[in-house]
């Protein structure tokens, strides 16, 4: 049998202050990755890894690397703290040694390592008992009578002679701790120390359950003397399964730092909403993903959650080509917070065909063939056309135009748009579709100070009203040739 | 006492030794440390560019009169370039990883790129992210500018930065240097004056309205780069080919019905037709009337 103890101290105040439990449980959680077999014993946490010994190659790997992973995971999380770590035949030689720290035998070690002893600490120490092997050296009934069974029970199990069987941990299926905060809180932003403590042990729930995490909520408690709801809550979601929290908390904090609180808070509560499996087990191992971090900064999909929780979902846009013959309709800029799904299955795809495309040598296949038409529109377009003033019949914008080709021309609205004109006017009365059936001719201008510029002008088809009315002429900026 | 004009052999020996050291350069030489660059598609502009390219992992401050008349002329052989090249190598050491998917981000961009128009000169529109500010808002396109530079996986930020500051601009400079990012920045002309903490600044112009009907359209002035200050401008012609061959033609057709036109006596509908060709013309025909199309062209010096 072969049994560790482990104990993490933190040394000396840190960025990230935690207490005792929420260590020591975050310590189990990391460890369940090694063996099911994690019992919390009074300060330390024991494990029983006689069956993980192989599949980790032996003991003095599987130290060094239950070392490094805790040591990384503090050092993530900013937190300073000291691994102590023993190993021993039975969980109580683990637990002796580890508080003892001695090469030699067990019997050797001192009384007080046996949590049993401690209340007969004071008697032992006068009949002379200073080790585990002079207690063991009293006869049996005597020790029983005059110390109770549960110190021959601890003895027993320390010797081996009982089995060393505990109430194994397991963690719960939801993750959800309330903390007490150390002051009354009044602004949002200060909220964060609170949660990052929280988010530590967060963080090894999710690695001892091998889970990402998709969505989390918030709940903080309001002072119940002021005549406000008593909580507020929070909602964030990330849209991939995340292990590592750095994303996930600046996240909140991006949110909580617009958030008005409208008493003092006390305390706070974070439950984990939606975690799912991580498939990859070497992704579920927190070392790789933060060398990632480490060496490349953050994923594209971070980057827009973040821009999009500070700047708004609407300010941060990608593109979306439509089928559609007028400029206005052939393309779209929306959201790129919803439209992140599908920019990641393109760039998988692109990024696929692109290795296809190498292994068979072909890498011209890669571009796109350039339409004849296409290169004859302007790259940067109006989101909304703009109406110029005229001089004469000509259009004037930022001084006089000289019209360089045209036209171009294009229904802007016709009788199959019909039904689209209806809607689109319904919901957007000011969108140029809503007109009647309307003629463009485009041109192309230059203008001495602004460059070239995509110009039409929008002539109004006979209407029944106005048959006998010359057409008129409305002259519209569309675009910009840059 | 007069100074010798030799310096001693030690002397001579040290500075040979400081100009291998490749982050010295000779005033009077183009910057030629090891550093990475980017081909700007341009053979004229390569030149004068240290490294002969676009520098990664630097500032590009760029100054134009008015925001959005340029830069897609300017960058686009470069980000067409770039999007290839991007999506056919993948590093060894990211192949185990997710792909890498190298977007394009634009922040505080003057009008709304056409991905039509973008799409035909090669470059991938769908790794375009566009970002906002509310109007005024110049500290949140600031942050969002270096949050795009910090994140792996964007290749280049466009940023429009009419109101930043010199101050502000060197951390957006020190986070491209250490990320190793292509920045380009674009600001109004107004900006020349202040310091910049840009290796590569630029001023761009409009070409003067070219006689021939090919060639430049755009004026590319080094204001500083490391190496000598440039003198004249580079002349670019950054238009599609087929939009400029389009207008060439359409000038070409203008100039020829002109000249028929004049050469063959003027009728009076035929006048009114040119009339909306050009006020030019429109001048010379209310103020003298030539006989002969040689005149016209004097005419016009009244």
């Amino acid at each position: 049998m072969r049994w560790i103890a482990l104990q993490a101290c933190t040394t000396e105040p840190g960025p990230l202050r935690l207490d005792a439990v929420t260590t020591q449980r975050a310590v189990a959680s990391l460890t369940l990755s090694f063996t099911p077999r994690v019992v919390l014993l009074d300060e330390a946490v024991l494990l029983d890894v006689t069956a993980s010994l192989r599949l980790f190659g032996g003991l003095r790997r599987l130290l060094a690397l239950l070392k490094q992973r805790l040591s990384l995971f503090f050092e993530s999380n900013q937190v300073l703290a000291q691994v102590n770590i023993a190993y021993g035949a039975t969980s109580l030689i683990a637990l002796g040694k580890l508080r003892h720290p001695v090469d030699g035998r067990a019997g050797d070690l001192p009384m007080h390592t046996l949590s049993a002893v401690r209340p007969h600490l004071d008697v032992l120490e006068r009949t002379g008992c200073r080790s585990w092997d002079d207690l063991l050296g009293l006869p049996r009934d005597g020790v029983a009578r005059r110390f109770g069974a549960p110190l021959l029970a601890a003895l027993d199990r320390a010797r081996g002679s009982v089995p060393d069987s505990y109430d194994w941990l397991v963690l719960p299926e939801q993750f959800e701790e309330k903390l007490e905060l150390d002051a009354l809180v009044t602004h949002g932003p200060a909220l964060m120390t609170g949660v990052q403590r929280l988010m530590v042990g967060l963080q090894a729930w999710l690695l001892g359950r091998q889970r990402g995490l998709c969505a989390l909520k918030i709940t903080w408690h309001l002072d119940k003397r002021r005549d406000v709801l008593p909580t507020g809550e929070l909602l964030v979601r990330t849209d991939q399964p995340a292990q590592d929290l750095a994303h996930v908390t600046r996240l909140v904090a991006e949110h909580l730092s617009r958030q008005a609180l409208a008493a003092p808070v006390h305390s706070l509560t974070l439950q984990s909403l939606v975690t799912e499996p991580l498939v990859d087990a070497a992704a579920a191992t927190s070392s790789l993903l933060i060398e990632d971090r480490q060496s490349g900064g953050c994923s594209a999909l971070e980057l827009i959650e973040r821009l999009s929780a500070r700047l708004g979902d609407d300010h941060v846009q990608v593109w979306q080509g439509c089928a559609d013959h007028r400029p206005e309709h052939m393309q779209r800029w929306v959201p790129a917070k919803g439209a992140l799904k599908s920019i990641a299955a393109q760039a998988i795809n692109a990024w696929a065909k692109g290795k296809n495309d190498q292994k068979k040598a072909r890498p011209s296949a890669l571009k796109p063939s350039p339409s004849a038409v296409d290169a004859l529109y302007p790259r940067w377009l109006l989101p909304q056309p703009l109406a110029l003033q005229t001089q004469g019949n000509r259009p004037v914008y930022q001084g006089p135009l000289q019209r360089l080709t045209g036209p171009q021309r294009l229904e802007s609205c016709g009788w199959w748009m019909d039904g689209e004109c209806a809607v689109g006017g319904a919901s957007n009365p000011d969108a140029p579709r809503a007109r009647p059936p309307a003629i463009r001719d485009y041109f192309i201008y230059r203008s001495a100070v602004a460059g070239l510029l995509w110009i039409y002008s929008e002539r109004l088809a006979a209407d029944d009203t106005h048959t006998d009315a010359p057409p008129q002429h409305v002259w519209f900026l569309h675009g910009f040739f840059a | 006492m007069p100074v010798p004009l030799d310096f001693p052999p030690s002397t001579r020996c040290s500075s040979t030794v400081a100009l291998d050291n490749s982050s010295v350069w000779r005033a009077s030489e183009l910057s030629t440390q090891n550093q990475s660059t980017l081909n700007t598609g341009y053979a004229r502009l390569n030149q004068v560019l240290p490294g002969g390219g676009w520098p990664l992992g630097a500032m590009v401050e760029v100054l134009q009169p008015h925001a959005g008349q340029h830069e897609w002329g300017l960058l686009m052989p470069a980000l067409a370039a770039l999007a290839t090249l991007s999506a056919l190598a993948v590093p060894p050491t990211q192949a185990r990883q997710r792909p890498p998917q190298q977007l394009i981000a634009l922040t505080g961009a003057p009008y709304l790129p056409f991905g039509p128009a973008l799409g035909a000169c090669q470059l991938h529109m769908p790794r375009l992210l566009s970002v906002h500010a509310e109007p005024g808002n110049a500290p949140a396109l600031l942050w969002a500018t270096r949050e795009a530079l910090l994140c792996a996986d964007v290749a280049v930020v466009l940023a429009w930065l009419p109101d930043a500051r010199s101050a502000h601009l060197r951390r957006l400079q020190i986070a491209a240097h250490t990320h190793n990012k292509l920045l380009f920045v674009f600001r109004p002309l107004r900006a020349q004056h202040e310091s910049s903490p840009a290796p590569l600044r630029l001023r761009l112009e409009a070409a003067s309205a070219e006689p021939a009907g090919q060639g430049a359209n755009l004026q590319v002035h080094v204001l500083k780069r490391r190496g000598p200050p440039l003198e004249s401008p580079v002349l670019l012609d950054t238009l599609p080919g087929r939009l400029s061959a389009l207008l060439a033609a359409s000038r070409e057709r203008v100039r020829s019905r002109r000249i028929s036109e004049v050469s063959v006596a003027p009728a009076a509908p035929a006048m009114a037709d040119l009339s909306s060709l050009s006020p030019l013309f429109n001048r010379f025909k209310t103020t003298s009337k030539p006989d002969h199309a040689l005149d016209r062209t004097a005419s016009l010096h009244h």
